[in-house]
């Protein structure tokens, strides 16, 4: 294990995005990075299964995606900064994103935070 | 020869650009934050430095996991706005310094820190977000900028003591460059937040205020850190608070911060501290007088916990 990491496994609801997370979920990801692009977007938007075949997620990942499971995502080894990318694309805020890590809804999500208007 | 009149450290969520765009201005819930940059701004606005050069990361905006890169030096004269899902923000191509990149990128590789480049690639809001608050465009930018890129995205992470000795490496590139040229060192990123799993949402404020304090009076202290500190102490995407460490490792051990911001609205501890070098005085008495906001603004950031 990486020593500048160690310890940091032992912290509850945490993710450490490695090599090997990395490697596990590198075809979803790039999916998911693809959004920097309008053609993707547009391909994702209008016909979504077409985007998923053109990139072969699999059938989880495609589940995943369709029902932005944002929690099973995180677990499977997405990339946030990657999934901020759906996020932007499906119109999802990251504070929505963050309540969905946290199984919480947004409100109850707001509700422990100090500005809930801030977003 | 080039100077070095200070640094900045500042958070870079992308809703502080997304405020900004947004003209939040005067709305309660963000006021805070532009109040606690307007004292960067005056002071970027008098003592006018040439170059803003930026220790930031990217977010698989850019650059993606198929090649990620530990540290890039941008050395372009120009660089879109990175499209980072709905479309690139509305403001202008960052300029760069080319002359200066150019320079950075020798001395840097002399120095044994073999650092990649890259050309005319999209920046992202780890740049923009705060660039608008403090150096905004009136209509295009009031200087230009060099980018180094920062992977920590991906572990393996550089550490933070090698982030420490990347900013004095950086130092010695910028003081040996030949044009006079005034240069002002940014690091983005932090302070605690965590975007992953049940901990999302976590913040530390009592950690954040102890970083701010340590970054100006003992940041070797910071510099010995290890990353699962850094994860426990302020969340996964704390340790993007080792950009502030390159930052801080570019300016000398006799600068002073003058000017700190806290503001802790919803996810991400959003933090800007201005540090000022002794060589850098102000032009003019007109330009002391003008000053005074920003040590009023320090008062204020300390006494609104």
């Amino acid at each position: 294990m990486n020593p500048q990491l160690k310890g940091a496994e032992k912290l509850a609801g945490t993710y450490l995005f490695d090599l090997a997370t990395s490697a596990k979920a590198l075809r979803l990801n790039r999916f998911l990075h693809g959004f920097t692009t309008p053609a993707n977007r547009e391909l994702f938007k209008s016909d979504p299964e077409a985007a998923f075949a053109k990139a072969a997620l699999s059938v989880e990942e495609r589940r995943m995606v369709r029902d932005l499971d944002w929690a099973a995502l995180i677990r499977y080894g997405a990339s946030f900064f990657c999934l901020e990318k759906l996020g932007r694309v499906k119109g999802v805020s990251n504070p929505e994103m963050v309540a969905g890590f946290r199984g919480e809804t947004l409100e109850e999500f707001l509700k422990t935070r100090r500005v809930p208007g801030a977003r | 020869m080039a100077k070095i009149l200070g640094g900045i450290g500042t958070s870079h969520v992308p809703t502080i650009g997304g405020a900004y765009d947004r003209k939040k201005q005067n709305d309660p819930d963000w006021a805070p934050l532009f109040r606690g940059y307007e004292p960067v701004k005056v002071w970027l606005a008098e003592r006018k430095p040439d170059i803003l050069v930026f220790f930031y990361n990217d977010h698989a905006s850019t650059f993606f996991f198929d090649h990620y890169p530990t540290f890039a030096l941008g050395v372009s004269a120009e660089y879109p706005i990175a499209d980072e899902g709905l479309g690139p923000r509305a403001i202008p191509p960052l300029k760069g310094h080319a002359g200066l990149a150019r320079h950075m990128a020798d001395a840097l590789v002399n120095d044994e820190f073999d650092i990649s480049v890259f050309q005319d690639l999209p920046i992202d809001h780890g740049v923009h977000s705060p660039l608008t608050m403090f150096w905004p465009p009136s209509p295009d930018w009031p200087g230009k900028i060099v980018p180094i890129e920062i992977n920590v995205l991906q572990h393996p992470i550089p550490t933070p003591a090698r982030c420490w000795k990347l900013g004095q490496a950086v130092r010695r590139a910028v003081l040996s460059y030949p044009e006079d040229l005034k240069v002002v060192i940014v690091g983005t990123g932090g302070l605690s937040h965590q975007m992953n799993g049940k901990r999302a949402g976590f913040n530390n404020e009592k950690w954040d205020r102890k970083f701010l304090d340590l970054i100006a009076r003992d940041p070797k202290k910071l510099a010995a850190m290890r990353h699962a500190d850094y994860i426990r102490l302020g969340g996964t995407e704390g340790a993007e608070e080792i950009m502030w460490l390159a930052m801080r490792g570019a300016l000398s051990p006799r600068v002073k911060k003058i000017h700190q911001n806290y503001y802790l609205p919803m996810t991400t501890a959003m933090a800007v501290a201005l540090f000022e070098e002794p060589g850098a005085k102000p032009a003019s008495r007109k330009a002391r007088a003008s000053r005074k906001p920003s040590r009023n603004g320090a008062r204020r950031a300390r006494a609104s916990t």
